[in-house]
């Protein structure tokens, strides 16, 4: 992309986020997100295709009519109690629908739909920004109207996308599918505990990004989209192939890995608030999330998947995709849960 | 405890940086050495626990534990040299890294104070269990057989975690040093119902439980020899020691919550010993024995008394070195038939007259003859069990039997009778084969000079 639309689009983007994070007025957060999505859009159609046309349509129509209804809870409140400033939402009418605004953006169950179809048709470095920098914006409007929401909702929206998180993966071997369920699932974990304890949430959120950041820049390195392309990793990079094992095991919220410190901080908040069987569940379903996790590793890291017998004679090129900071990454998710006693200096 | 801790993890760089040649020699001598560190623990007091930090504290029921890891990991590594030779150097420098790492986890989980501590560190023995399972076993369902392996002790342990954080929010500590102070007055309620069985389902899969056993013989079967050793020898004492830690916080109005694991005990026992007798896999006969002793173990720890305690702590430990031995010798047969079938390799006294030495000697110790430990296990057990109700005599008779009788099967099988046609050029048996399996015999054989260091806290 040209360089002065690229900085002109990535700063619209972050700015819009910034301008959402730092409003404490309904209609400043309304532009932030307006300015945000419109940024990202040429992000989303950097390669002219029709299946990126469609991912970018499909995303601006579900995050506008977010926009809108976050919109219309905002003025029936505004009808209601005469205030704009966002922890002034103390109507039940608009906190649920405002809620709903809000996860339609996060893409929580049940508005999950947009996900994988957006995260599919978009390059890997979209769908990297996609999943990790468009969260920032809605959780943390969330985190503020935290005391306001109605928690059996956000409860059940929760369980809904742990559940469709585990099993809609379960089907899939495009990789960029694969890591929109993901979203969806982890989504689940951080706003089920939001009503609990909201540092949890984001203890969640601040160790999901670098998961994400390292799994997007792994896919990145081999330029894959496919589970099959990605076994032949051990072909070019055998050194990729362990980085990928853990990664995913971390991802999936195998302990020693840091993946495993969300899960255990959000059981032990819950557990606390004497709710017992909805951390059991979430913890049951997120097996789900194991299982295809496991299923990319046994394909690139444990086995030697069979390809055609000309691939150990490729060209071996000095790599020259942007992965910034991968080693530093990579220690960040995977190896940080001897960590766990400083995650009180979130509060 | 991080004199063993340390030279334990500085083992991993001794891997990576040895030469090629002398990397075998290299990892064996040193973790024998740290295997030598540990023999001070074995010094206890007799009514309290060595607690030797805030985090690691070792007594008479986790000494032994952690006295067959570090024993294990050299003779592990020994095992694993001839599978291993045609592989470039840095697979097999990753395959000892992992057998290290694992090495870690366990001597951390069975020296752990907090619970939560435990759990994670029980858990975490599952990623290089399943990474040397999927990436170094011998045929395709080896990853059906991590599959199995991951999700049955994951979908167990999982409440568990749940379980121990709301003892911590209840309670307000898992520290075990504290665990044996606190009066549990729970009444009969449905939720202490659930609770104890989100504490013992993990344990019970891990043993494993005749019903949740099916992760077992795929594991132990698809699983490379250093895979199988530490599988059978240390990773379902895991679940023994877990039980026989969580038996003492738990409240004893809730044991008749006992009564469907100690039914599905009793019959698993003799059914898996049954199943043994029809076997054609060698390896899958030990892995089947394995289930039938520790549904032993199961039972003994679920009746709470101070013999049964005594017979399950013996148990275990016998049975980890006489398990992981039969698993060498079973390797060593199928280094040389490239097959697991236990009738291609028959008649091997003739062959290799030591070998039938050392799996007389291992099938002595499996059927339990005295004056054995595993005898000693097994014999508190049984009168123990008999004391609790007189007709579990019955089965566990039956089961004694059996035992023998698959456990001299399996002996006669191999060792006796004319030998095939087609193994008449196997190798002799190597000196390091040798060495694996007298390194096995020693401790238990030496054990039964004085079993008391392996009876564990009641005695």
């Amino acid at each position: 992309m040209n360089p002065l639309t690229l900085s002109l689009v990535l700063t619209t983007m972050i700015s819009g986020t910034l301008i959402v994070m730092t409003s404490s007025h309904w209609f400043m957060i309304w532009v932030g997100f307006e300015m945000n999505m419109l940024a990202i859009i040429p992000l989303l159609t950097k390669e002219h295709n029709p299946r990126s046309t469609e991912a970018a349509t499909k995303y601006f129509l579900t995050q506008a009519t977010a926009s809108m209804l976050l919109m219309m809870a905002a003025i029936t409140n505004l009808l209601y109690t005469g205030h704009w400033s966002i922890m002034k939402l103390i109507n039940p009418t608009a906190s649920i629908m405002m809620t709903m605004a809000l996860t339609m953006k996060l893409g929580l169950s049940p508005f999950h739909f947009w996900v994988p179809e957006v995260t599919q048709g978009i390059p890997l470095m979209s769908g990297l920004i996609l999943l990790t920098w468009q969260k920032l914006a809605p959780l943390s409007v969330l985190y503020m109207i935290m005391p306001l929401i109605n928690m059996n909702i956000l409860l059940i929206m929760s369980l809904m996308s742990i559940a469709i998180g585990g099993w809609g993966g379960l089907n899939q071997t495009q990789l960029r599918k694969i890591m929109a369920y993901s979203s969806i699932a982890h989504m689940g974990w951080m706003l089920a505990v939001l009503t609990y304890n909201p540092t949890m949430t984001l203890l969640n959120l601040y160790l999901y990004i670098p998961m994400t950041v390292t799994t997007f820049m792994l896919l990145m390195i081999n330029s894959t989209t496919t589970t099959t392309s990605l076994s032949h990793t051990y072909n070019k990079l055998p050194l990729i192939t362990t980085l990928i094992l853990i990664t995913m095991l971390s991802l999936g919220g195998l302990p020693p890995l840091t993946g495993f410190l969300p899960k255990w901080a959000i059981i032990q908040e819950m557990t606390k608030n004497s709710s017992i069987i909805m951390p059991t569940l979430m913890a049951l379903l997120a097996l789900l999330n194991l299982y295809f996790y496991t299923r990319i590793t046994y394909t690139t890291s444990l086995t030697m998947f069979p390809t055609a017998n000309n691939m150990k004679i490729k060209w071996q090129f000095k790599n020259s995709k942007q992965t910034m900071s991968l080693p530093l990454m990579i220690t960040i998710s995977t190896l940080t849960l001897p960590l766990a006693p400083m995650m009180m200096i979130l509060d | 405890m991080l004199k063993i801790i340390i030279p334990t993890v500085m083992l991993i760089p001794l891997t990576w940086l040895s030469k090629s040649n002398m990397l075998w020699i290299n990892s064996t001598m040193y973790s024998l050495m740290i295997s030598m560190t540990c023999l001070p623990l074995m010094n206890q007091f007799c009514d309290n626990s060595l607690n030797l930090s805030m985090l690691f504290f070792s007594d008479s029921l986790s000494t032994p534990l952690l006295m067959l890891t570090t024993w294990l990991l050299p003779l592990m590594i020994i095992a694993s040299q001839h599978h291993m030779a045609k592989e470039p150097p840095t697979r097999k420098k990753l395959y000892i890294t992992m057998m290290i790492l694992l090495q870690i986890f366990l001597i951390m989980t069975f020296s752990a104070t907090e619970l939560i501590m435990f759990y994670i560190l029980f858990e975490a023995t599952l990623v290089p269990t399943l990474i040397m399972i999927t990436r170094w076993g011998g045929q395709t369902e080896r990853l059906n057989a991590g599959i199995y392996f991951l999700f049955y002790t994951l979908a167990g342990s999982l409440p568990l975690l749940v379980a121990l954080i709301y003892t911590q929010t209840t309670l307000g500590s898992l520290n075990l040093l504290l665990a044996q102070y606190w009066i549990d007055s729970s009444t009969h309620i449905w939720g202490n119902s659930l609770l104890w069985l989100a504490y013992m389902m993990a344990f019970m899969v891990k043993m494993p439980l005749y019903g949740l056993h099916l992760w077992l013989p795929k594991a132990h079967v698809e699983a490379p020899i250093a895979g199988s050793m530490v599988l059978a020898a240390i990773l379902l004492k895991l679940g023994g020691y877990g039980m026989l830690r969580i038996t003492m916080m738990l409240s004893p109005t809730i044991n008749f919550m006992a009564y469907p694991f100690m039914m599905l005990s009793l019959w698993g026992m003799v059914m898996t010993s049954s199943i043994c007798l029809r076997q054609t896999d060698l390896k899958s006969l030990i892995a089947y024995s394995s289930v039938s002793h520790m549904a032993l173990v199961i039972m003994a720890i679920l009746i709470q008394s101070p013999w049964s305690f005594m017979g399950a702590t013996a148990l275990m430990i016998a049975h980890g070195l006489t398990s992981s031995l039969l698993f060498c010798l079973a390797n060593s047969n199928y280094e040389r038939t490239h097959s697991r079938t236990m009738i291609l390799a028959r008649g091997l006294q003739m062959i290799l007259p030591l070998m039938a030495a050392w799996w007389l000697l291992a099938s002595l110790t499996n059927l339990a003859l005295p004056p054995s430990i595993n005898l000693i296990g097994e014999l508190f057990v049984t009168v123990s069990m008999f004391s609790w109700s007189n007709f579990s005599i019955i089965l566990l008779g039956i089961n004694i039997i059996i035992t023998a009788l698959y456990t001299l099967y399996m002996l006669i099988m191999t060792q006796r009778g004319k030998y095939t046609y087609h193994i008449h050029n196997i190798k002799p048996s190597f000196t390091r084969e040798n060495t694996l399996m007298s390194l096995h015999l020693v401790p238990l054989l030496l054990l039964m000079i004085s079993p008391k260091i392996i009876l564990g806290t009641t005695y």
